[in-house]
């Protein structure tokens, strides 16, 4: 029977309980008269409420002195680590980042915000669900090199396949063809991931005009992810650098029309949005490198 | 000691307890959710007047769903002491407030996806992590939701929206808030966040 061995460890507690248990019936009976008395005779109630009050105080001081010292000590270490895990990073530059802060919030409500509800209003939810599976799809040597880098090899296979599928069989992936044809998920993995995970730290804390929130290591991941992106490599008799760029404009202002509204309740929910997003930052960002560790 | 083995046993008891007759943890989470997604889908509280009920409504849910003290504590932390018990309680009330609203909030913006609850995760003796996926249509958002075991019932602690604890982001933003200033400082900033100055 699976539940014997833990009857004989519950039986013995149960005799310990049964100590500090009668403390508590004296304390519950004395409860009992209280109410029992609070109609009839006033003065005996608070005469009741007082003896009450004394079981009270001195369970609690006996509780104090013989347990909960240790106890309160441990949840403390407990929540002291919990605060380590929920993961810090410095903020040497935190004046500064905060004026960038605000400069990309104001970016966001009065730029890319307008100009996105506008071109949601014109682009077709299939045109725009199309576009953004055509850029993810540019994106995948990025994750092929990282999921390599990482040694996952099997991530960075599968990455592959859905590369070479949805660039020749999928029209440029217009589609995500590999994931409704083949069943292929995409392995998300970036420069800065890739850092991480061979142990380097976020240095400082950053926040970048346009991009948000970053680190001097997920800002070289940026450098690193954009070095391994195709459009990098298309010539300049091709597409002019300003070409490029409007490219990648119209890159971010197409995921963002699937995510209008993400800001404002972030922003709603923050008590201070700039903690709050640094926050949010350093525990996805964790959450990523614990991740390419499995 | 006597105190910290009573509570192993009756921990024990409760699992034995609720693994025999009380639901999953990830069928009490669900029908939360499911009772949350049922409000803010309702297509009778869409007008501007029906946000109020939808707002009251959701709170409601919430009472029955989180666990507002644990959830308190675990956001103070070491803070907590710092508030006395009057300002203790107040603080309770008005976090249940806030998260409720945010968990609402949050949730809104999916509530036309499928969200399929995937797994349960065990974390500790009394603790568990009910895993659920958001389809959107461009990414997938993993929402993990952690349940203690109060007496038989799960009750929510912690969500965990793609990576982020709610309880950790809102733990370092009180941090940074009284690092320099009173509880009651805090306090009135929530009491306007939720609409109860």
């Amino acid at each position: 029977m699976k539940l014997s061995p833990v009857a004989i460890f519950i039986l013995p507690v149960m005799l310990c309980l049964a100590i500090p248990a009668a403390h508590a019936f004296d304390a519950a009976s004395a409860l009992q008269t209280a109410e029992r008395l609070q109609g009839p005779d006033a003065a005996e109630f608070s005469e009741a409420q007082a003896r009450l009050e004394e079981v009270m105080i001195a369970l609690a001081d006996k509780d104090s002195a013989e347990e909960q010292a240790p106890e309160t000590a441990q949840a403390e270490d407990e929540r002291d680590a919990e605060e380590g895990r929920a993961g810090h990073i410095a903020d040497p530059l935190a004046p500064l980042n905060k004026v960038v802060f605000q400069f990309n919030d104001k970016l966001y409500f009065w730029g890319i915000k307008p100009v996105t509800q506008a071109y949601s209003h014109v682009v077709p939810e299939e045109f725009r669900f199309a576009f953004a599976n055509v850029y993810d799809n540019l994106w995948s040597p990025a994750r092929i090199v990282n999921n390599l880098l990482q040694l996952r090899l099997k991530a960075a296979g599968n990455e592959f396949v859905r590369f070479a599928f949805n660039s020749f069989a999928g029209i440029g992936g217009m589609g995500d063809m590999a994931d409704k044809a083949l069943g292929i998920k995409k392995q998300d993995a970036d420069f800065g991931q890739t850092l991480g995970h061979y142990g380097i730290g976020h240095g400082i804390y950053l926040v970048l005009p346009v991009f948000g929130p970053s680190s001097i290591r997920d800002g070289i991941g940026l450098v690193g992810d954009r070095l391994m992106h195709p459009l990098t490599y298309v010539k300049s008799s091709n597409l002019t650098f300003g070409q490029k760029l409007g490219i990648i404009a119209h890159e971010r202002v197409n995921s963002t029309s699937f995510r209008i509204g993400d800001y404002e309740s972030f922003k709603e929910a923050a008590i201070d949005p700039y903690v709050s997003m640094r926050d949010a930052f350093v525990q996805s960002r964790q959450k990523a490198v614990e991740e390419s560790n499995r | 000691m006597k105190r910290f083995m009573s509570i192993i046993a009756i921990t024990l008891c409760v699992i034995f307890l609720s693994e025999a007759y009380a639901e999953s943890p990830m069928e009490a989470v669900k029908g939360q959710v499911d009772k949350v997604l049922e409000v803010l889908r309702d297509p009778s509280l869409k007008s501007e007047a029906g946000k109020k009920v939808k707002t009251k409504k959701v709170r409601a849910i919430a009472d029955g769903m989180f666990d507002f003290t644990e959830m308190s504590k675990r956001t103070l932390a070491l803070n907590w002491r710092k508030f006395n018990l009057q300002q203790q309680a107040e603080f309770i009330s008005l976090f249940k407030d806030l998260l409720s609203d945010t968990y609402a909030e949050k949730i809104t913006s999916y509530t036309d996806e499928k969200i399929s609850f995937t797994k349960e995760a065990r974390l500790t003796e009394n603790t568990v992590e009910v895993q659920s996926i958001v389809l959107r249509k461009t990414q997938e958002i993993p929402i993990n939701y952690r349940a203690i075991n109060e007496n038989g019932k799960w009750l929510v602690y912690d969500v965990v929206i793609e990576g982020v604890s709610l309880v950790n982001n809102y733990r370092t933003q009180f941090r940074e808030a009284l690092s320099n200033k009173p509880p009651e400082s805090l306090l009135e900033t929530l009491r306007k966040k939720v609409g109860k100055a």
